[in-house]
Formats: structure tokens, C-alpha cells, sequence
């Protein structure tokens, strides 16, 4: 079976590579069957990936350790799920993911867009030269298809992978990064063909949501797992492996603004390319530093071969791009200027330019050390202050711009209409500062501001819908009619959510460490925590020890507690211990009392810290209202795709 | 004709931003050096501390500390850094695994800031072992 | 093994036939050139998104004037030159679709 996987991917290569050569001549000289024979060649090649895929699958399944990937990633007492998603637990399985959800995005993409030949023809081998790259690690630099003789068992999976969050958050996050070559390689394709026209916006455009929208919840539920299964009691840490998938989405966030400008106004169409680029690239930069392990970070893997390669590939896409975008600058010109300072293209503007700035610098952050030891022969790093410093920096301006935006008309705003429309939201800014502040919650200027910023914003969404509402007499209609517009606005709150959530469980959290003996306890932001007793269980793969924790407040009994440790004698690397937090959701503060047993002395002392984080459980739903949002926001809209139907019909004769 | 502000914008606004940068690192300093035991002694101040455990004993709760020792994890086989940690040891934390920690030399031991010690995933990441 | 090389050729015998397909359905065609938009389509394409970005303009436009975002003064003095930019987009349109419909009869 190894064999029929390891032909399905030479076949791929063989496919992809012809997609290229064939695609590339067939554009250029405007060759009709060749051009259809190429696109066959990239669908086809989607076919091979997916056996390739079904083989490793097959393998995992039935658990046939003679696949030395699956040996070294899994064992016999391993649940099925936890098998199967083994596929992307390894490197090279997770190169044989990233090239099965291109080739499928890929064959999915050009199928829809079949008839815009001139435009596809250019794609397809854009799409297919990508793929080349990918296919090609797999055939010959790091293959998922070597075998040995077969070990009595596995290595098993590593304990804190064996979540359901982990189930899903490697996926997500390629179905996001993998879709970004769509966008790129459509506006690619519309420079090589030569298209002033907005074609491959209209074309892309869901695309590019959609993928941003998984890159978006893989990072939220990368984070979850962080939460609950790390352990440490938080759920970013500005890793560079964290900051990957960050970047990619940031510049995915300005490019679906800017785009809107374009359609609606025309401009912004050399910004647009670039961005598109970056985003495309920052996918790739994310994938390579994940893999190279160059980057110091707890998330980096043993030094491996693929690390020149992908650097390689990065230089070769960024030189494309920009060659590529220089040659047909003249196409990307603008004869629309930008009216005034003071409207919502200018809004989106900023907007962009905080994103991308944001977005620069956390590229910067995570290249320093590359960067010190290169020049100085020293290296150096910087962390969780640096980020911070410009979180705060760009965050909260972009946070404001969010609210200011939808309040502002298109082309120009005078002052006296901004004054009626900023009254309500900036009352209820300063109504909240000035609470917060008499609360005495003043204490982090970065809180406060971030407070008084949601307040203004939250007021302008809901005022927007009330509005709109009133307009257009139902709020079902209203939103029917104008899905991308108010599906945004579903987006912003759930941004607004989210921010609130980080506030509150940053600013204003509350953390307790002590040593416990059984009876005593400590306090911490109003509760109380009693250590009881330490209980011990076993369960099918581990030793479970935990500490049974009463919580009470104000004398009443809130919940029992038991954060503990889990000692797993069988694990890749040798016996380990994991973390076992235990979190109550508190409702009064949607917030969490979140415990971890630090350490547990053979005594039975317990090392436990407590954190009190308010407001934290606004990051998880923020998820849903996410989600929520963007599928409003791609939802077809029939009078729309008829009007766009019409307007990329063949029209005119072939010349 | 009228020039749109749009330029004026992007370059200000990129003024504005690279004003931020540069503002952030006179005033925080450009970065932490991250070495390894070997270069240990070579640097004074506050330093990012890259090392394999060697040996490690001691509680990082109990007032003597956690006390382990790092080798570098490049180079350089002989090289030794003591290191004493108080504060949160992360569960993968054991003799023979990476870790990074953050501190400062202190009278031929290193001095690590409380709860700062964090261990690599193990990796998932193995290089191959055998090939067909 | 025997099994896996099987499966792996008849794929590749596949993947060889579908790659192959254009040139089969048709050995000979009368005419292998991909079309690409001719000068007259490329300008009817950028008349027809200045035409929508107009119309939508105008439409957005009426949308914040009936939730209050614009004044009624900015409302007039925006509307106007909206309106004839959508005009003239229309008027430059009417000249190509007539000239299309004459072309595509005598074409057959």
C-alpha cells in the first residue's frame, strides 16, 4: 500500500508539474486545448492527492506500523479519532494536508471558473506551480510513505494532543492558509492575462472570506486548547508559531477591506495586489517556520531538511510577486482620487494601514533573532513587552477606527453629520470610562481605554442596525439586502467580544499562588479556596491525581474544584506528567476561576495557583458570533449574482 | 487638478508608525540576547538562556529553588550553565529535555526570573529514522 | 504490493486519458485559439463596473440619507454629479449592447 501512496504522489507531481509547462505555453500562446488540458491536469492531480490521502488514512486505521510515519505517531491503544487525526500530527503528513486541500481548493476554484478561460488559463498554472513545490517535498525530501519493519507498537501520541480542540485546529488553520493561494493566484492570473477588470475580486471574494474565516477560528481554537489542556493559564504567548497564523490573517483582514474600496470606488488596485501577495506569502513564511524549526519557540520542531527548501520557495513566490507587480504597474492605475480625510474610504484606509503596520511588526519580532545573529553574530529576542507595547499601540487606534467607520458616508462626511452620529456612541464612551474609573478600574490605562473604545463601538453597531432597521422597516429584509454590509458589522461585534474578553482577562485578572497543606486555604478576588484532599485514580493510560478544591464566596459554596496531574508511564519520548487544570465558569462575571495544581509534593502539599480572569469566556463566544457574521457576509445573494452573471457573459464576438 | 491626500495619508501615517518603532526601542532596548551555556559568561545583564538539562534536583517552591544544570544544545558538548529557578516548572520539564529560561549571571550561577522557565513541545516533528 | 502497483497504474492510465481528453474530443478542431477579451469587450467591461460602481454608489447613498449619516445638504450636493456619472456609464454602455445585438445574428 505504501507503493500505491507513493506512486499516487509522483503522479501528482508529474500532473502538476505538466499543469505548469503545458498551462503556462498554452496561456502565452493562447493555445484552447492545450489551455483545457492543463486545467484537466491540476483537477486530476487532485484525484492522485486524495488516494495518496486515503492510503496514509488506510494505514493509520488499521494501524499497520510497517508505515514508519504512522509508527512514530501513534500506537495500538490509541482511539480512532486520535489515529486518523494523526495525519496532520507529523511533518509529513501535514505537507500531504496542506498539498490535498490546495489541490482540492485548487480543482474547486478553476471548475467554478472554467468559463473565464483567458483568466483560468493563467491560474491553473500559478495554482499548479504552488502545488509543485509541495508535491515535490513529499515525493523526495520528506515523504509520509517510508517503511520499515513494523515495531510491535507505536510511539504512541503525546498526551496533550489528545484533545478534540486538536482535532480540528490543525485543519482549520490549513483550510485558511491553503485558501489564500486562491485570492493570490487569481490576481496573478488577472496581472499575466492582463486584466484591468475586476474579475478575479468578484471570483475570489468568498475565497478569501471563507478563508479567513478558518484561519480566524483555528487560531481561536489553537488558543482554547492553550487554555484548557497547557495549562499555564493563558492563551497566546506571542510564540512565533502563534504569530504564523497571526500575520497571514492580519494582512487577509486589510486586504478584505480594501477590496471593498476597489469595487466600490476603484482605487487601491496596486494596494490590493500587494496585500493579496503578502497575505499569500506570510501563509508560506507561517508553514516554513512552523516546519524549519529555525525559530526559537516552544511550538519548533527538531531542525529539518525542509527549512532551505521553504526559504527557497518564500524568495522565489516574493520575487514573482513583485516582478510581476512592477511589469504591470500601468494596469494597476487609478485615475479615482480619494475625495477627503474624512470618509469611510479614508476610514478603511487607516483601517489597512494600522493592520499592516500591526501586522510588520510581529513579522519583525519574530525575525529579530534571524536578523541579530546574521549581522552581529548574536542573538537576540524579544517577547511578550514587545508585543504588548504594540498591541496597545495599533490595537486600540484599530479598535476605535472599527467604531468610527460605519458611522462615516462614502466619498465625504461633513462635520455637522459626524457630529449627529458620534454623539450617542461617544456619550457612552465616556459614560463607561468615567464608570469604570469611579469603580476603580482605572488602574490599566490599556483596560480602561480598550473599554471606553468597545463602548464606542458597540453603540455604533447597534445604532447602525437600529438605523438601518428603521429604513428599511425589518431587520430580516435589512439584512437580506445588504448581507456583506451587516455581516461585517456581525464580524466587528464579534471583534468587539473578543477584545473585551482579552481585556478583562488580562487587565484585569487576578492571580494567587500558595502552598497548601489539606484544610488550609487562601484567598483570591473574592473567593475562597480550600484544599481538602489529594485523590488518586487510574484510568485507561494514566494515573490521575487530583486535588479536591472548595470554592466559596462570601461563606456560600460556589463549586468543587480538582486541578491536578496526569503520569502517563507510556509516551513518545518517555513517562511524562501533564497538566490538568480545573476552571468554573463564574456567570456573574462570564469569567473564569481558572486552578493549577503547580506541584504536588509527596506530602500531599500542594503547590496551586488561581487565577480570576473576568470576562474571558467573551473570547470563546466571540468565536460563534464569527462565525456567525461571515456566513452572512457569504451568503449568495440572487439579484447580486445575476447582476455579476450578466456582467462577465461573453459579450462581445471573439476577436 | 487636485491631488488626492491619499499619499499624504500613507506617508504619514507610515511616519507615524516607524515614530512608534523607534520611540519603543530607545526607550525598552532592542531585544533580549538569547545564548546558550557556552556564552554564558560573556554577558552581564538580563539574558534568554537556551539549554539542555543535564542533572536537576531540589524544589522550585521550596526557598533553596529548583537547581538543575544546562548544556548547549549546539556546540561546544562540554559547556555547563547552573541555573536556579523558583516559581511554575512546566509538566514536559525533565533531565535531557530543552528548556529556555530567563535571568541574569549572578556569582557563577545563573539567576533565573521567577516563573519564567518554559520546556519545547516535544517534538512531533522526529527526524527520520529509517528509510525504505 | 502487486495490488498497490495495479491501482497505481490503472490511476495513472486515468489521470494519462483525462489530461489527453481535449485533444481526443476534438483531433481536429476548426479553431484551437483561447479566446481572450477582444479591446471592445475589455472597454465594455470597464463601462459596465463603472456603470454598477455608480448605481451603487446611488443606491448606498439614498441608504445613508434614509438613516441619517448624510445631511440633506451633503445629500444634494453628492446626489447630482453621482447621478450623471451613472448616467453617462448607462449612455456609454446603450452604443455597444445595440451593436452587440446587430453582431451576433449576422455572426451565426
Amino acid at each position: 500500500m505504501a507503493g500505491l501512496g507513493r506512486a499516487a504522489l509522483l503522479l501528482s507531481l508529474g500532473l502538476v508539474v505538466y499543469a505548469v509547462v503545458a498551462g503556462s505555453y498554452a496561456a502565452w500562446k493562447r493555445r484552447r486545448r492545450l489551455a483545457l488540458s492543463a486545467q484537466n491536469a491540476l483537477l486530476a492531480s487532485f484525484g492522485s492527492t486524495l488516494v495518496a490521502a486515503l492510503v496514509l488514512w488506510s494505514a493509520l486505521a488499521r494501524r499497520d506500523f510497517s508505515f514508519v510515519y504512522v509508527s512514530e505517531h501513534i500506537n495500538h491503544s490509541l482511539p480512532l479519532g486520535y489515529a486518523l487525526s494523526a495525519f496532520w500530527g507529523g511533518q509529513e503528513g501535514s505537507l500531504l494536508l496542506w498539498l490535498l486541500i490546495l489541490s482540492g481548493y485548487a480543482a474547486l476554484a478553476v471548475w467554478l471558473n472554467r468559463r473565464t478561460r483567458d483568466l483560468i488559463a493563467w491560474v491553473v498554472p500559478v495554482l499548479a506551480g504552488v502545488a509543485v513545490f509541495f508535491a515535490f517535498m513529499l515525493c523526495f525530501v520528506s515523504s509520509p510513505f517510508k517503511t520499515a519493519p513494523a515495531p510491535a507498537d507505536g510511539a504512541g501520541m503525546v498526551p496533550s494532543l489528545q484533545n478534540p480542540y486538536m482535532l480540528a485546529h490543525p485543519p482549520l488553520l490549513y483550510l485558511g492558509y491553503v485558501g489564500l493561494t486562491i485570492p493570490f493566484a487569481f490576481a496573478m492570473g488577472a496581472l499575466l492575462s492582463r486584466r484591468t477588470d475586476e474579475r478575479w475580486i468578484v471570483a475570489t471574494r468568498r475565497w478569501t472570506l471563507a478563508a479567513w474565516t478558518f484561519l480566524g477560528v483555528g487560531q481561536l481554537l489553537g488558543a482554547h486548547w492553550a487554555y484548557v489542556e497547557i495549562g499555564w493559564g493563558g492563551y497566546y504567548a506571542w510564540d512565533p508559531v502563534e504569530n504564523a497564523a497571526l500575520m497571514p490573517w492580519l494582512a487577509a483582514t486589510a486586504f478584505l477591506h480594501s477590496v471593498m474600496i476597489q469595487e466600490k470606488r476603484g482605487m487601491l488596485k496596486l494596494w490590493n495586489m500587494i496585500l493579496v501577495a503578502l497575505a499569500f506569502c506570510l501563509s508560506i513564511f507561517g508553514t516554513f517556520l512552523t516546519r524549519s524549526g529555525v525559530i526559537n519557540s516552544i511550538h519548533s520542531f527538531s531542525q529539518s531538511p525542509l527549512g532551505g527548501w521553504f526559504l527557497g520557495f518564500i524568495a522565489f513566490v516574493t520575487a514573482f510577486s513583485v516582478v510581476l507587480i512592477y511589469v504591470r504597474l500601468p494596469l494597476l492605475r487609478t485615475r479615482t482620487k480619494l475625495e477627503s480625510l474624512v470618509s469611510r474610504e479614508a476610514a478603511f484606509l487607516y483601517n489597512n494601514l494600522l493592520l499592516v503596520a500591526f501586522c510588520l511588526t510581529i513579522l519583525w519580532g519574530v525575525v529579530y533573532p534571524l536578523l541579530t545573529e546574521a549581522l552581529r553574530g548574536e542573538t537576540r529576542s524579544v517577547s511578550k513587552p514587545y508585543y504588548n507595547f504594540f498591541l496597545h499601540s495599533f490595537g486600540l487606534p484599530l479598535l476605535l477606527v472599527m467604531g468610527i467607520g460605519p458611522l462615516i458616508a462614502w466619498r465625504r462626511a461633513s462635520l455637522r453629520a459626524l457630529g449627529k452620529m458620534f454623539l450617542l456612541p461617544l456619550a457612552a464612551a465616556v459614560v463607561t470610562g468615567v464608570a469604570l474609573i469611579a469603580l476603580g478600574l482605572g488602574s490599566s490605562t490599556p483596560g480602561l481605554l480598550a473599554y471606553t473604545f468597545s463602548a464606542f463601538v458597540a453603540v455604533s453597531i447597534a445604532l447602525e442596525f437600529w438605523r438601518g432597521t428603521r429604513a428599511t422597516g425589518s431587520l430580516m429584509r435589512l439584512v437580506a439586502r445588504n448581507r456583506r454590509r451587516y455581516g461585517g458589522y456581525l464580524v466587528h461585534a464579534a471583534v468587539l467580544l473578543f477584545a473585551i474578553g482579552v481585556a478583562g482577562s488580562s487587565a484585569y485578572q487576578t492571580v494567587r499562588e500558595r502552598g497548601l497543606r489539606p484544610g488550609q486555604s487562601m484567598a483570591v478576588a473574592g473567593y475562597t479556596l480550600t484544599y481538602e484532599q489529594l485523590q488518586s485514580r487510574q484510568e485507561s493510560n494514566a494515573l490521575a491525581t487530583r486535588a479536591r478544591i472548595d470554592v466559596s464566596r462570601g461563606g456560600s459554596h460556589v463549586t468543587t474544584l480538582y486541578p491536578g496531574k496526569n503520569s502517563y508511564p507510556v509516551a513518545p519520548g518517555g513517562p511524562t506528567t501533564s497538566n490538568e487544570v480545573s476552571i468554573y465558569h463564574d456567570p456573574r462575571n462570564l469569567g473564569d476561576v481558572f486552578l493549577i495544581a503547580d506541584q504536588i509534593d509527596k506530602s500531599g502539599t500542594l503547590y496551586l495557583k488561581a487565577l480570576v480572569k473576568p470576562l474571558v469566556n467573551l473570547i470563546w463566544a466571540a468565536g460563534f458570533l464569527f462565525v456567525f457574521g461571515s456566513l452572512v457576509a457569504m451568503w449568495p445573494d440572487a439579484v447580486e449574482q445575476r447582476r455579476l452573471a450578466e456582467r462577465y457573459a461573453a459579450g462581445a464576438v471573439a476577436a | 487638478m487636485r491631488r488626492s491626500p491619499a499619499r499624504l495619508v500613507i506617508a504619514l501615517s507610515v511616519a507615524a508608525a516607524l515614530a512608534v518603532f523607534v520611540v519603543y526601542t530607545a526607550v525598552a532596548g532592542a531585544g533580549t540576547p538569547q545564548i546558550q551555556p557556552y556564552d554564558l559568561a560573556r554577558h552581564h545583564g538580563h539574558v534568554l538562556l537556551v539549554g539542555k538539562v543535564v542533572t536537576s534536583r531540589g524544589d522550585a517552591h521550596s526557598p533553596e529553588g529548583l537547581r538543575f544544570v544546562l548544556r548547549n544544545v549546539t556546540g561546544h558538548p562540554a559547556a555547563r550553565a547552573r541555573v536556579v529557578y523558583h516559581g511554575s516548572v512546566p509538566d514536559p520539564y525533565k533531565v535531557g529535555r530543552e528548556v529556555v529560561v530567563t535571568g541574569a549571571l549572578s556569582n557563577g550561577t545563573f539567576v533565573a526570573d521567577t516563573g519564567s522557565l518554559s520546556t519545547k513541545c516535544p517534538s512531533k516533528y522526529q527526524p527520520a529514522k529509517s528509510t525504505t | 504490493m502487486t495490488l498497490g502497483l495495479v491501482a497505481g497504474a490503472v490511476l495513472a492510465v486515468l489521470a494519462v486519458l483525462y489530461v489527453a481528453r481535449p485533444f481526443l474530443r476534438e483531433p481536429t478542431p476548426s479553431s484551437d485559439v483561447l479566446d481572450e477579451p477582444g479591446e471592445l469587450e475589455r472597454r465594455r467591461l470597464e463601462l459596465v463596473e463603472e456603470r454598477d460602481r455608480a448605481l451603487l454608489a446611488l443606491k448606498e447613498l439614498e441608504f445613508d440619507h434614509r438613516t441619517g449619516k448624510i445631511t440633506d445638504g451633503d445629500y444634494r450636493a453628492v446626489v447630482g454629479p453621482l447621478r450623471r456619472r451613472a448616467a453617462a456609464a448607462l449612455q456609454a454602455l446603450e452604443p455597444r449592447a445595440e451593436a452587440r445585438h446587430e453582431r451576433i445574428p449576422s455572426s451565426r
